[in-house]
């Protein structure tokens, strides 16, 4: 640029032209682009970016009595390859939870979609849902949590007995009653039984025919009946005859192989749990499945879609997906050779190659009638009765605080205590505490839990751990105050739980198993439950123990302690 | 003029043009509703979606139809058109739209019956002051098909009831609800139990309204039912005693036919449900248990599912017009023959249902017949009506 031509331009009149002309072309810029914006699909149009797999994956809730067959199905799913409209995969986590804990679960938008044992529950929830959203149409229809309920297998409750048991009762001659097998257990005090807590639908349908066969009847069970006290005595004399509760169809059954007619002689179950028992080469003997002949309920395990805010629309196809998949051809065949009724019409279950058939203890053609399922409340106030009614308990944690149990050991286990305490709804159960190290210690004794529930939580807040392993006397010591309490009406049990191997203890092994038959037979009979807490604990001690009182070893760690106190819970 | 100031003007003034042009552009397309473009763009290439919400009694003819639909390739004004169905309750989707909870919105709607699409319409009045689903015109709702009520009973059931009470209503139905003894009483066997009425929960599905109007007008012997009927203690005493035969509410659903053929007669003996229904059914309830018979009652509840077509803004005139293609697509003869598959009664007058394949055939000796001899059609209940029997159920049976 010349001498001459920068003399001719001002330099405040070039900075004002520079920043006209850098007005006007950024402008002209940013028309060109919401124009160009506008023609061109968005960025996330042209290339969706995919959503980590815990935000794709469908969240499903599934009850434990059908987590194997419900994982195969879902293996196979996985490996058939479905993908979403948008060429995501199609994936499912699946989460063991009982119904209650479903629904609780559900309310709080924790799952998508839930696989519970009964559409009870699905009025349950959508009830509770009604009660907090409020929201009604104009026929004052109120707004539902659960949709897209789709029905894939179903099956029969059932009382599960051994064949000479049922042949005692009259079967296969005539139709056994409810209340024949209620009279029984109160007649005859070898007689041994039980079912579920009122948290899963057969431990309700139980505890339902109970309330009939004490009002007479088998229908219009109204409020007024369920709470009125010839009912109520009645209930709670028959409660006093189960031997425990447990933690669900599947555990009971498993236990049943193993120990046989040891264990018990009658049981609730669904019908599949019966084929499946018979199926197994190891059996000890056959069981028959009993069609109780004032009506029985049917498991129907509904699929339902949570419509949580939190659902996406990929959860949707997912789910839609998951429909298709459950109520194909292929997956209904597996659903039968699993001993379920395939919701698929189509597939008869009266055919030589069916399991539902009597060479597996079971009836196609059963049951005849069924039990009337009172309304919600009335459902609500029978389980609120059965917990006043139910056979009490007297239990006696037992926890190791020795040294090993330092640190996060510790923590875990003082919150899967605390857990273990607000599973026990009933304020009458009686508990206590001891712990042990290189001694026993009385930390709180046997009382109702409503008088001495702050001063266990307390107890237990305030555990520390140091010096060796006194696990036998821990035990022999609970065991005996049991004993000497001599409470024959309540359950009596003890919950043990160790880290490592005994070494301080006065008593031997054998001494101690020895006192407990005796104890067992002689006096009130006390069920040992042992949680095996971490790799070091010594697993044949604990199996000793339990199985000397007829009681179960459990093997937890840090992740899943606090669910197996919730577990052990359930007994009570 | 110096070159200079030249060039910098004219620079100017393609930017003061590609502003104007641009500013124009923005707010004409932000001013279209539903952002479709005023000018041809690439995406009026691109497929019409035409989501349709059908009662669940029509969903598997509709999908099917839809699928066949879809692989012909129609097209409205060079656009493919794509159908995709959503089964859904009466109910069920009547309180969606009054909640404003379709997602997604649905281009039409298929209800169970043209009563809910004028209660829908009444709710939208108050709100916006006019209908969203119009009754006449090109959009008017129209009836694609056809069926009705029909007493459904396990044969071993049904015989013994007509022995003892003779012909089977709602009266004598509720005469074996009551007996005291159950079926021992009515002349069946102590093993039946007692008798089982299938009724599905009215605030779930729309047949549980319609079956308890319908066993009103039995009562009164009349088709037309009132608020002042209803309220009637006598009448509410005995439907009481009526519904409470049902086993159970909760399990029975949304799809009462195929849980009467599911757990059989251990749940339900029978009851007044969707002859479509109980004619999908037949095989299943046969391969399980034992076959249905099927009987008409002196009044006869129609449902006529009508398409109908949402006319608010939520859906574009080319999605509202591809829905109407669909709808003369399942109003069409090879549709409608198709519909007889599903049980369903054609509207075309020129479509029988004695047609090979045809389950009017194949159940005609369990008492499905082709011409419905009963002439006393049901009318329509109105909206209170309806709320006054739904609060006696919370009230009486549901609580």
């Amino acid at each position: 640029m010349s001498p001459a031509r920068r003399k001719n331009v001002s330099p405040g009149r070039a900075l004002v032209s520079a920043l006209v002309a850098s007005g006007i072309f950024f402008a002209a810029c940013a028309s060109c682009w919401s124009v160009l914006a506008t023609l061109l699909p968005d960025a996330a149009q042209v290339e969706p970016t995919p959503l980590p797999y815990s935000g794709d994956a469908l969240r499903l809730a599934v009850s434990p009595e059908k987590w194997a067959l419900v994982e195969e199905i879902v293996n196979q799913f996985h490996a058939a390859g479905h993908t979403t409209s948008d060429g995501r995969p199609t994936r499912i986590q699946l989460l063991e939870m009982d119904a209650e804990s479903m629904v609780d679960a559900a309310l709080a938008g924790e799952v998508h979609a839930i696989l519970p044992d009964s559409s009870l529950w699905l009025d349950i929830l959508d009830r509770r849902y009604a009660e907090q959203a409020a929201v009604q149409d104009s026929l004052g229809v109120p707004r539902t949590l659960t949709s897209g309920v789709t029905r894939w297998a179903i099956s029969p409750v059932v009382i599960a007995m051994w064949e000479d048991t049922a042949r005692s009762l009259g079967w296969p001659d005539r139709p056994i009653s409810w209340k024949d097998i209620l009279e029984r257990a109160q007649r005859d005090s070898s007689f041994r039984w039980s079912h579920p807590s009122t948290s899963s639908a057969s431990g309700l349908l139980a505890t339902l025919a109970q309330f009939y066969a004490a009002a007479g009847i088998t229908r219009d069970l109204t409020p007024d009946l369920a709470r009125s006290e010839s009912v109520v005595r009645y209930v709670s004399a028959i409660q006093k005859t189960v031997r425990f509760y447990g933690e669900g169809e599947w555990t009971v059954i498993q236990r049943a192989l193993q120990e046989g007619k040891h264990y018990l002689d009658a049981f609730v179950v669904q019908e599949q749990l019966v084929v499946y028992f018979n199926r197994q080469p190891q059996r000890p003997a056959r069981l028959v499945a009993v069609y109780p002949a004032e009506g029985t309920l049917w498991e129907d395990h509904p699929l339902a879609l949570i419509e949580t805010p939190n659902l996406l629309p990929i959860h949707r196809e997912i789910y839609q997906a998951l429909r298709s998949h459950l109520t194909s051809e292929a997956t209904q065949q597996v659903v039968l050779k699993a001993g379920y009724r395939p919701a698929n019409l189509a597939i008869a279950i009266n055919t030589a190659t069916s399991p539902i058939n009597p060479a597996n203890g079971v009836e196609p053609s059963q049951p005849q009638t069924t039990l009337q399922i009172p309304s919600p409340s009335v459902v609500e106030i029978v389980r609120d009765v059965w917990w006043l009614t139910k056979r009490h308990a007297n239990v006696y944690l037992v926890v190791d605080t020795s040294g090993s149990m330092e640190g996060e050991k510790l923590a875990r286990v003082k919150e899967a205590l605390v857990t273990f305490l607000d599973q026990i709804k009933g304020e009458e159960e009686r508990v206590g505490l001891v712990a042990f190290s290189s001694w026993v210690y009385q930390v709180e004794e046997l009382n109702k839990i409503r008088d001495n529930r702050s001063r266990l939580l307390t107890a237990i807040g305030e555990l520390e751990a140091n010096g060796n392993t006194a696990l036998l006397d821990a035990v022999w010591e609970a065991y005996q105050q049991l004993q000497r309490l001599g409470d024959r009406e309540r359950i009596n049990a003890l919950v043990v739980m160790t880290d490592g191997k005994e070494n301080n203890s006065w008593l031997s092994l054998s001494e101690l198993e020895d006192g407990i038959r005796r104890g067992n037979s002689r006096g009130v009979p006390i069920v040992i439950f042992c949680i095996a807490y971490g790799e070091d604990a010594d697993m044949e001690t604990l199996q000793r123990i339990a199985e000397a009182s007829g009681g179960i070893v459990r093997v937890g760690d840090l992740e899943t302690i606090r669910k197996l106190y919730k577990l052990m819970a359930t007994y009570f | 003029m110096s070159r200079t100031r030249t060039i910098f003007l004219v620079i100017v003034g393609i930017a003061l043009i590609a502003i104007l042009v641009g500013v124009t552009y923005v707010l004409l397309w932000r001013a279209t509703p539903s952002g479709s473009p005023l000018v041809p763009t690439r995406q009026s290439s691109e497929p019409i979606q035409v989501t349709i919400a059908a009662a669940l009694s029509v969903e598997p003819w509709v999908s099917e139809a839809a699928k066949k639909f879809n692989t012909e390739g129609h097209q409205l004004e060079g656009r493919t058109i794509r159908v995709s169905v959503i089964g859904m309750d009466g109910l069920a989707a009547m309180g969606r739209y009054e909640r404003e909870e379709m997602d997604p919105f649905p281009t039409a709607w298929i209800p169970d019956s043209r009563y809910l699409v004028e209660l829908v319409n009444a709710t939208f009045k108050t709100k916006l002051g006019r209908d969203v689903f119009l009754t006449d015109g090109e959009y008017r709702a129209r009836p694609i098909v056809i069926s009705l009520f029909a007493w459904g009973i396990y044969k071993s059931r049904a015989d013994v009831l007509e022995k003892t009470f003779g012909e089977i209503n709602w009266r004598t139905i509720h005469d074996a609800a009551i007996a005291p003894g159950g079926w021992r009483d009515i002349g069946g066997k102590g093993e039946w139990g007692y008798f089982k009425l299938i009724v599905p929960h009215p605030r779930k599905n729309i047949g549980g309204l319609a079956a308890m109007v319908s066993a009103a007008g039995e009562y009164y012997d009349r088709p037309n039912i009132s608020v002042e009927d209803i309220t009637q203690p006598e009448f509410q005493k005995w439907l009481k005693e009526l519904m409470g035969s049902v086993s159970d509410y909760a399990s029975l659903g949304a799809y009462p036919g195929e849980n009467l053929a599911l757990f059989g007669y251990s749940a339900g003996d029978g009851g007044q449900l969707l002859e479509s229904d109980l004619l999908i059914n037949m095989a299943g309830s046969m391969n399980r248990w034992e076959p249905l018979r099927i009987l008409y009652p002196k009044y006869v509840t129609w449902f006529d599912f009508p398409f109908s077509v949402w006319i608010g803004p939520e859906t574009s005139a080319a999605e509202k017009n591809a829905a109407l293609e669909f709808e003369k697509y399942l109003l069409s003869p090879p549709m409608q023959t198709e519909a007889v598959k599903f049980g369903l009664r054609p509207v075309l007058g020129q479509i029988s249902v004695e047609q090979p394949d045809s389950p009017f055939v194949a159940w005609s000796e369990n008492g499905v017949t082709p011409v419905v001899e009963r002439s006393t059609a049901m009318r329509n209940p109105d909206r209170d009506v309806l709320l006054a029997l739904l609060r006696w159920f919370d009230l009486n049976i549901a609580r």
